[in-house]
């Protein structure tokens, strides 16, 4: 990994500051019933930058960035074992606090889903559960939040109609305003433009690039130009294991390993 | 080739007027239903006139008769059981689709099936020879002791610890309305999207906050839908009310004391109303009971309409 932190810092010019890592994983593995979903997986994921998540489907990419907020504890049989560090602290200890590793890591998921109750109160609804505010303080935090998901200009005089009459790309946006609302530290984005047209998806795309000056950003992605389109680092995925992890650009120009390259130009997957 | 278009143009319009003429039929029905009881009952409405929903005087020897008590006896009783069975009914789903271990939701939904399946008699007779003597020996004295003495609501609690009566009625009714109202719930709530689900927990909401703010939201046409349903069914239930209600025309405030129903009279009395009066009082009975079913339909459309034009969504 010492190779790539100095890839990483040679990369990262323009701000002179060294990378830490937000989140690391150590020899993670991941089980459904029976079935291995994950095998030995130690990935470094550094703070304020995007990391993309690549691989054929079923190649565990999903399963990794649903470790990382432990979503996967509401399924009886899910079972992940190996270490997860959140600013050192391990997530998948038993004694990390649920609620807590939830407000610091936020998720975007694959189709947009705004919960059925009003634009407002999709936003104000997360922030609920883990602070109290006085109305005018809840007011604008959800102002702002929707203002950093780019969709306040669309919504501010609508904020009180039912958030299900909004396009499949604003609900997306406000799903992202919902979860970064809470003020995480960490984003996870589940594919989350394969549900939306090409303006949608441009839309999510620039957001992501905004949003990365204040979040650490793991996004799972199918397509492959949008993870070179918006990704700093890019992990490649297979068969539950990780293959290849390396800084973006070099990812797709010159990969180091022959399965890399055989996915991203098109050969499998 | 010829294409058989005259003939399958003909055959289209046999099949449009076959689903119609279905479709019409229960209109036809229901109409049919709604004026054959006005028409059997209209002696008795004309007899004594408006008295007849208000008088609780209700005496076959006088030929006297009000259905205020029957009326009473029917929205009591069926209020009393949708107070209890609305929220078990709410659990029993809620445990069966978020919280159950996968090899209990199975079993523990059969056995919901099977409880529909009970036909009411079976339900009457428990509630007569097993339910009542319970309580009337075991929790009525108790609810007598402690509820009775309570302020406002102290008085619906006092009262001879019989065992049977408008709160046994209740209570059966509730056993009998939760394997329907239940069983919709359970459908309804295993439609709301996992994802959705999942997104609410990932903003770090607990099982309970997700039923209550997410289920039930995105459910609750379905669920009051099923609600009604219930409630439909507790309004009309005839064999195991009668069984428990005590069959007496009297009003009080106390829900322990034996009442009547409007199906249980109905029920009571029918093989014995040889005086014409008696036969259409009964008759205008069943007409008031339809109309109080129709209004509860008609309120809960209304209601849901309401709900969805606050959400903006009509």
């Amino acid at each position: 990994m010492s190779d790539l932190r100095l890839a990483v810092n040679a990369a990262a010019p323009a701000t002179g500051e060294a990378l830490t890592n937000k989140l690391v994983a150590r020899k993670l593995g991941f089980r459904y019933g029976d079935t291995q979903a994950l095998r030995d997986v130690s990935i470094d994921i550094p703070e304020r930058r995007v990391t993309a998540l690549i691989g054929p489907s079923g190649c565990g990419k999903s399963t990794l960035l649903r470790v990382f907020n432990r979503i996967y504890a509401i399924y009886p049989k899910q079972v992940a074992d190996g270490e997860v560090l959140l600013d050192g602290e391990n997530i998948l200890g038993p004694k990390y606090p649920l609620s807590r590793l939830r407000s610091k890591i936020g998720m975007v998921f694959q189709k947009p889903v705004p919960f059925p109750m009003s634009i407002y109160e999709n936003v104000a609804y997360a922030i609920r559960h883990h602070e109290k505010l006085t109305r005018t303080q809840m007011d604008e935090r959800v102002e702002e939040a929707l203002q950093q998901a780019a969709l306040w200009t669309e919504v501010k005089d609508k904020l009180k109609r039912s958030a299900l009459g909004l396009s499949g790309g604003q609900q997306q946006r406000l799903c992202i305003a919902r979860a970064i609302a809470l003020h995480p530290e960490v984003l996870l984005l589940d594919e989350p433009t394969s549900a939306l047209d090409p303006i949608a998806t441009g839309k999510i795309e620039q957001l992501v690039a905004d949003l990365k000056a204040r979040y650490t950003i793991v996004i799972v992605t199918h397509n492959m130009q949008q993870a070179a389109r918006c990704s700093d680092f890019t992990a490649f995925m297979y068969l539950g294991e990780l293959i290849e992890h390396g800084i973006t650009e070099k990812m797709f120009t010159n990969p180091g390993k022959q399965q890399t390259e055989d996915y991203i130009t098109g050969r499998f997957g | 080739m010829r294409y058989p278009r005259r003939t399958s143009a003909r055959a289209d319009r046999f099949f449009a007027g076959l689903v119609a003429s279905a479709g019409y039929f229960v209109l036809f029905a229901l109409a049919g239903a709604a004026i054959s009881m006005f028409w059997g009952g209209r002696e008795a409405i004309t007899t004594f006139g408006f008295d007849f929903f208000t008088s609780s005087n209700w005496d076959v020897g006088a030929g006297q008769f009000g259905a205020a008590v029957a009326i009473f006896g029917t929205l009591v009783s069926a209020t009393i059981a949708m107070l209890i069975a609305v929220p078990i009914s709410f659990g029993i789903a809620l445990f069966l689709t978020e919280v159950a271990p996968n090899w209990l939701r199975g079993p523990v939904a059969a056995a919901i099936e099977l409880l529909a399946g009970i036909p009411s008699i079976i339900y009457g007779m428990w509630g007569l020879f097993v339910l009542a003597p319970y309580l009337g020996e075991h929790i009525y004295p108790w609810v007598n002791d402690n509820l009775g003495e309570l302020p406002l609501i102290g008085a619906l609690f006092q009262g001879p610890p019989i065992g049977i009566g408008l709160l046994t009625a209740g209570l059966v009714l509730a056993v009998m309305v939760i394997p329907f109202t239940s069983s919709v719930m359970r459908e309804v709530f295993l439609t709301v999207p996992t994802r959705l689900k999942e997104s609410a927990y990932a903003l770090g909401s607990t099982k309970w906050e997700v039923a209550w703010d997410i289920v039930l939201p995105y459910t609750r046409t379905a669920v009051i839908g099923g609600v009604f349903l219930g409630l439909g069914r507790a309004l009309g239930e005839t064999m195991a009310v009668t069984f428990v209600i005590g069959n007496a025309y009297n009003i009080s405030a106390s829900l322990l004391e034996p009442g009547t129903s409007i199906a249980s009279s109905i029920a009571n009395e029918f093989a014995e109303a040889v005086d014409p009066l008696h036969k259409s009082a009964l008759l205008a009975l069943g007409f008031v009971l339809f109309v109080i079913t129709f209004v509860v339909l008609s309120i809960s459309r209304l209601m849901l309409r309401q709900l969805k034009r606050r959400e903006g969504t009509v």
